[in-house]
C-alpha cells in the first residue's frame, strides 16, 4: 500500500506523549496527523481535505472534544469523528452522540485493537458517504440534462412534426402543382430535420451510456467510410472535398466515438457553406502515431461569429437560423472527445471559414 | 378618407416552413394587406424600429418562442423597450410548439403579448385573432 492509499487520520490531544505514542504505533498503517490544539487541527483539515477519520481527546484546556466536533463539522462535514474519553465524561459523551457530533467513542485507556477496528469502521462509513455524495452529484447532473432534454423535445421533436401537419393542412387547399412541389420540398426538410435530431439523440446515448471499446484504429478506413456517406447523400455536390491521412503506427481508441466526432464535424463543414461561393472546399487531415492523433477539419464556409464561439459546444446551442440544426452535434463531439481524454480547438473567421482541430491520446497497448 | 380594414402581418419564426405556412394561410384569408416574414428576430426588431407602421390598422406580429440568436421572449423584452409611439401600432401574439408550463406561464408576464397561440397556425386560430 502506498502512502497515497493509506487512510488519513487526524489525532488531537493536549498531551504530547499521547500524540507521540499514537503516531509511533499506527504510522505504518495509516497516514497520521497530530495536533496539540484545535487551531493546529483546523490547519491540517484545510491542507488535507481527504482526512477521513478524526480522533479527539475530550478533555482539553480551551475546549472539550465534543465542543470542537460540534463546531468543526459545520465547515468540514465529511470526516468521521471519534471521541477519546474516560468514564468520568460519560454524560457529555452521551450528549455528543445524541446530537450526532460523533460516530463512535473510544474508552480510555485504549488498546491498539480498539483503535484499529474503530478506524476501519469509521473509514468504511466515510467511503460510503463520499461515494453517495459523488453519486448524488452525478445524479443531479444527469437530472439537469434530462430537464434540458425534455424541454428541447417539445421544440425539436414536436416542432418539425407540427410544421408538417400545418403544411399538409395547407396543401389540401392548393391546386397548383408548382405550389405543391414547393411545399413538399419544405416538408421533406422538416422530416429530415426530425430524423437528424433522433439520430443525434441516439448518438448522445451511445456516448453517455455506451462502454468504450478500445481497438486498433485505421484512420484511412474511418475517413473514407465517413466521407462516402456524404458523397452518397449528395452533400459533396459543388464542394471540393480533400482528405489526407498520415498514420505511422497502430493507434488504440474507441472507433464509434471517433466516427461520431468526424461525422459531426464533416456534416457541419458541408452544411455551413457560403451558398454563392465559387470555390467551396472541405478538407480533412489526420496525423496519427502510437501516442496521439490529430484530426483537422477545415472549410471556407460561413464561419462563426466571435460572440458565439464559446457557446458552440453547449447543448442545444445554435448560432444560426440559416440552416436547420439540432443544437446537439457539437455537444456530442465535445462529450465524446472528453471521454477519450482529448481536446478540441476551433478557429474561425466570419465569412472566411472554420477549422476544428481534435487531438486524441492513443490508449497504450495492453491497458485495455 | 375611408380607413382600410386589412391588417399588416409580421411573422417571426426560424423555421422556413412555418413562415411559409403562416404566409400562405394569412394571404388565403383575404384580410391582409401585407405579410413580412423574418427568420431572425433581430432583423424583425430592426424593421419595426425603422419602418413607418400603418397608424390606422394595427400590424399583427406572430412570434415563435424557441429560436437561435434571439428567442421570442428576448424579442418581446426588446419590443417592450421601444417607445409607445411605435409599439401602439402593433398587436403581439406568441405562437409556439411548446407545451412547457414555464413557457406558457411566462407569456402571461408580458403585458404586450395579447395571446398565446398553438402551432400549427391554421385558418381556425387565425380567425380568432382577426375578429
Amino acid at each position: 500500500m502506498t502512502s497515497k492509499d493509506k487512510i488519513k487520520i487526524l489525532y488531537i490531544d493536549d498531551e504530547q506523549n499521547n500524540l507521540n505514542g499514537f503516531k509511533a504505533t499506527f504510522r505504518f498503517d495509516y497516514t497520521i496527523f497530530i495536533a496539540s490544539d484545535t487551531k493546529q487541527a483546523y490547519d491540517y483539515l484545510k491542507a488535507h481535505p481527504d482526512i477521513s477519520v478524526i480522533l479527539c481527546d475530550q478533555r482539553m484546556p480551551d475546549v472539550t472534544g465534543a465542543q470542537f466536533f460540534e463546531e468543526m463539522r459545520e465547515q468540514f462535514p465529511e470526516p468521521v469523528r471519534m471521541l477519546i474519553t474516560g468514564y468520568a465524561d460519560i454524560e457529555s459523551v452521551i450528549d455528543a452522540v445524541n446530537k450526532g457530533h460523533i460516530f463512535r467513542y473510544i474508552k480510555k485507556p485504549w488498546t491498539d485493537t480498539d483503535i484499529r477496528s474503530a478506524i476501519e469502521e469509521g473509514n468504511k462509513f466515510y467511503l460510503t458517504n463520499s461515494l453517495l455524495a459523488s453519486k448524488n452529484q452525478e445524479l443531479q447532473a444527469a437530472y439537469d440534462e434530462l430537464g434540458k432534454f425534455a424541454y428541447s423535445v417539445t421544440h425539436d421533436l414536436r416542432g418539425p412534426l407540427l410544421s408538417v401537419i400545418g403544411a399538409l393542412d395547407l396543401a389540401k387547399t392548393m391546386d397548383s402543382i408548382d405550389e405543391l412541389r414547393e411545399i413538399f420540398g419544405m416538408m421533406d426538410d422538416a422530416v429530415k430535420k426530425l430524423d437528424e435530431f433522433i439520430k443525434n439523440t441516439h448518438e448522445y446515448y451511445n456516448l453517455k451510456r455506451g462502454r468504450m471499446v478500445f481497438e486498433d484504429i485505421d484512420f484511412n478506413t474511418i475517413v473514407s467510410d465517413t466521407s462516402a456517406m456524404f458523397r452518397i447523400a449528395g452533400r459533396m455536390d459543388n464542394v471540393n472535398f480533400t482528405s489526407k491521412v498520415h498514420q505511422t503506427g497502430p493507434f488504440m481508441s474507441d472507433a464509434i466515438t471517433i466516427k461520431i466526432v468526424l461525422n459531426n464535424l464533416l456534416s457541419n463543414a458541408f452544411k455551413f457553406q457560403r451558398r454563392a461561393a465559387p470555390d467551396k472546399f472541405v478538407d480533412v487531415n489526420v496525423e496519427a502515431n502510437n501516442d496521439r492523433a490529430v484530426i483537422v477539419v477545415r472549410d471556407n464556409g460561413i464561419g462563426i461569429h466571435e460572440s458565439h464561439i464559446n457557446n458552440i459546444f453547449g447543448m442545444f446551442y445554435r448560432a444560426t437560423s440559416e440552416q436547420p440544426g439540432s443544437g446537439f452535434g457539437l455537444y456530442n463531439v465535445k462529450d465524446g472527445i472528453n471521454r477519450l481524454g482529448g481536446t478540441i480547438e476551433v478557429t474561425s473567421v466570419l465569412n472566411e471559414g472554420t477549422t476544428f482541430k481534435v487531438t486524441l491520446p492513443g490508449r497504450a497497448n495492453g491497458t485495455n | 378618407m375611408v380607413p382600410t380594414k386589412k391588417n399588416h402581418f409580421i411573422i417571426i419564426d426560424d423555421s422556413k416552413l412555418d413562415c411559409f405556412i403562416a404566409e400562405k394561410i394569412i394571404k388565403n384569408t383575404g384580410k391582409c394587406e401585407s405579410v413580412t416574414a423574418f427568420q431572425d428576430a433581430r432583423n424583425a426588431l430592426e424593421f419595426i424600429k425603422t419602418h413607418h407602421a400603418d397608424e390606422h390598422v394595427p400590424t399583427i406580429i406572430l412570434v415563435d418562442i424557441q429560436m437561435p440568436l434571439m428567442t421570442g421572449f428576448e424579442f418581446v423584452e426588446e419590443f417592450e423597450k421601444l417607445p409607445m409611439t411605435i409599439t401602439c401600432n402593433y398587436t403581439l401574439y406568441v405562437i409556439s410548439s411548446s407545451i412547457n408550463d414555464n413557457d406558457l406561464n411566462k407569456v402571461h408576464n408580458y403585458a404586450s403579448v395579447k395571446q398565446f397561440l398553438n402551432k400549427p397556425l391554421n385558418s381556425n386560430n387565425l380567425a380568432i385573432l382577426l375578429q
